[in-house]
């Protein structure tokens, strides 16, 4: 893994909501592996789905295209791949550095 | 004349924008991003929640989820427009095809978005079908004059906008009560004339002589009275503009001589041999047919046509019913704020009743049945029987049934075409009608759908 930060502009009105909103995703990628675990579709599928519509709007890009892609997968039946995304996103959490603007 | 318009008092325009999300990171995030924007902001976790909070208050527009357990976004919207049809609802989904983004604009939704949603998105989104001025709510400009939130009354100040830069002639039409004056205003504010005099004169309301000498001013001597030099109206209008209410009662002896003045922009007072120049805007107004008065000859033609360069109609209430929630409302906080009390508000059966009325007396009688109304109650909700007693109690305005069927049926259609974009096949089916009764209704009314899209 690389130890380069990844820089993100977020909307400054936004700002006291993202130390919260980061802690969810962490928690959201503990569930992720847990259902992965329990190949528990259904689950990897609403994460996916809510991490998709959610990211974005917080202004995390990447972190929509992982949900989306979790989404589809689990929605197809298929975990393969899936474990790649969870630890994209573990990864991309570790590195992303927020500017407000 | 009274102001039927708020001027310039900022809470009067912060929308009221409710959002329902069962994700509430969702929710935190738009609502962060329209508070920011000037919107006042209720948020709600679920559709049933949101018709809770929506009943007996006036939103503006709701964004609403598509897919939610319970109470899902559609049936909230079919709700809502049960008692509201007029109010904007914006679909959100992440997860939806385009069947689904198909049926939710044929069940009249006003814009289908898609998750991720991106803030300039949904502020662009909110603003269009608000209609809401592009300023910052309390910023001096000439829509944050006028209480309204349809696109018919945003078509006009659009209109208004375009016309206040120039100097054009403007004839402004519009049933009595429904605030040509504060138009004509409005318009003079927005104008490069602004810092220069608006003058308003009721022209029916003055005898002929007076009216003469009122417009165009007087000689000492001028005839037996005039005891003193007067400038007159023309004059004291110089620089700025100068409105002439009533203008089809005017006598035809005067409009021979303001005719004149339009041509060679000079005033002549009674008893002068000498003329001035003036440089003075002209906005007239007439809740007569005009048109019908030149062909009595009643009214000069040619000042007919100098006076309606740019013709400008204000709709009457009825014909936007949705603005009559917020005029409401901010009618009962101006009487709160005038007469020192506790602000009173409508029931909603009571709101509902007032809203659907048909208000041939428009803005000002809506005005005298919600004073009336504050003034009567004594607790803070007004009941829906105080509110059709008050209405009630002016038997010259009610009418027969068969008129208020054709008014609202009229309405109804109007309603549906704006849902459905002017769009006949769609709107027949809102309706439950096929297209060929649509389309008979339709021209029953002289609807045209090409005037929705």
């Amino acid at each position: 893994m690389s130890p380069e930060k990844i820089v993100v502009s977020i909307d400054k009105d936004l700002e006291e909501l993202i130390p919260g909103f980061l802690n969810n995703r962490r928690k959201d990628v503990n569930l992720l592996n847990e259902a992965l675990a329990n190949n528990k579709l259904d689950t990897l599928k609403s994460i996916g789905h809510s991490l998709k519509g959610v990211g974005g709007g917080y202004g995390f890009h990447q972190l929509s295209a992982i949900g989306e892609a979790i989404e589809k997968k689990a929605k197809a039946g298929e975990t393969d791949g899936i474990p790649e995304l969870i630890s994209g996103m573990a990864d991309y959490l570790d590195r992303v550095k927020v500017v407000f603007e | 004349m009274e102001n039927y318009f708020p001027l310039d008092n900022k809470t009067d325009y912060t929308h009221k924008i409710v959002v329902v999300d069962d994700d509430d990171e969702i929710l935190v995030v738009m609502s962060k991003w329209l508070t920011a924007a000037g919107f006042d902001v209720v948020t709600a976790l679920s559709g049933s929640e949101a018709f809770e909070k929506i009943t007996g208050s006036a939103p503006s527009l709701v964004i609403t989820d598509l897919f939610m357990d319970g109470m899902n976004g559609l049936e909230l919207m079919s709700s809502l427009h049960k008692t509201n049809p007029m109010l904007p609802v914006i679909i959100l989904s992440g997860q939806a095809g385009i069947p689904d983004a198909v049926k939710a604009t044929h069940m009249g939704s006003a814009a289908f978005l898609t998750k991720p949603i991106e803030k300039i998105e949904l502020i662009e989104n909110v603003k269009r079908y608000l209609r809401r001025p592009s300023g910052k709510p309390g910023e001096h400009n000439f829509s944050d004059k006028i209480v309204y939130c349809s696109q018919l009354m945003a078509e006009r100040i659009e209109l208004a906008q375009l016309i206040a830069d120039s100097n054009v002639t403007i004839f402004i039409t519009g049933a009595t009560g429904t605030g040509k004056e504060v138009f004509a205003q409005a318009i003079h504010q927005a104008s490069p004339r602004k810092d220069k005099p608006f003058i308003a004169i009721n022209c029916g309301a003055i005898p002929e002589q007076l009216l003469e000498s009122e417009l165009f001013g007087h000689e000492k001597g001028a005839f037996s009275g005039a005891i003193a030099k007067h400038d007159g109206l023309f004059h004291a209008a110089n620089g700025g503009t100068l409105f002439l209410d009533e203008i089809g009662d005017m006598p035809l002896s005067l409009q021979v001589k303001l005719l004149r003045v339009l041509q060679d922009f000079e005033v002549r007072p009674v008893g002068s041999s000498k003329s001035y120049p003036v440089d003075v805007r002209i906005i007239s107004a007439s809740h007569r047919n005009i048109e019908e008065k030149v062909q009595l000859g009643e009214f000069r033609e040619d000042l007919y046509y100098r006076l309606k360069v740019v013709p400008f109609h204000i709709p009457a209430l009825s014909e936007r019913q949705e603005d009559t929630p917020l005029l409401i409302n901010h009618f009962l906080k101006r009487y709160a704020q005038d007469n020192h009390k506790t602000e009173k508000r409508f029931a909603p059966d009571a709101m509902q009743y007032l809203v659907s009325a048909p208000w041939p007396g428009n803005i000002r009688q809506l005005i005298n049945v919600v004073d009336i109304c504050a003034t009567l109650n004594k607790a803070d909700t007004i009941p829906l029987s105080l509110a059709r007693s008050v209405l009630q109690e002016k038997p010259g305005e009610i009418r027969t049934l068969k008129e208020a069927r054709r008014e609202f049926e009229k309405n109804y259609l109007i309603g549906v075409l704006r849902i459905a974009n002017g769009h006949v096949a769609n709107a027949a089916k809102i309706a439950d009608r096929n297209r060929t009764e649509f389309y008979k209704l339709l021209n029953q009314h002289n609807l045209n759908p090409a005037d929705f899209r």
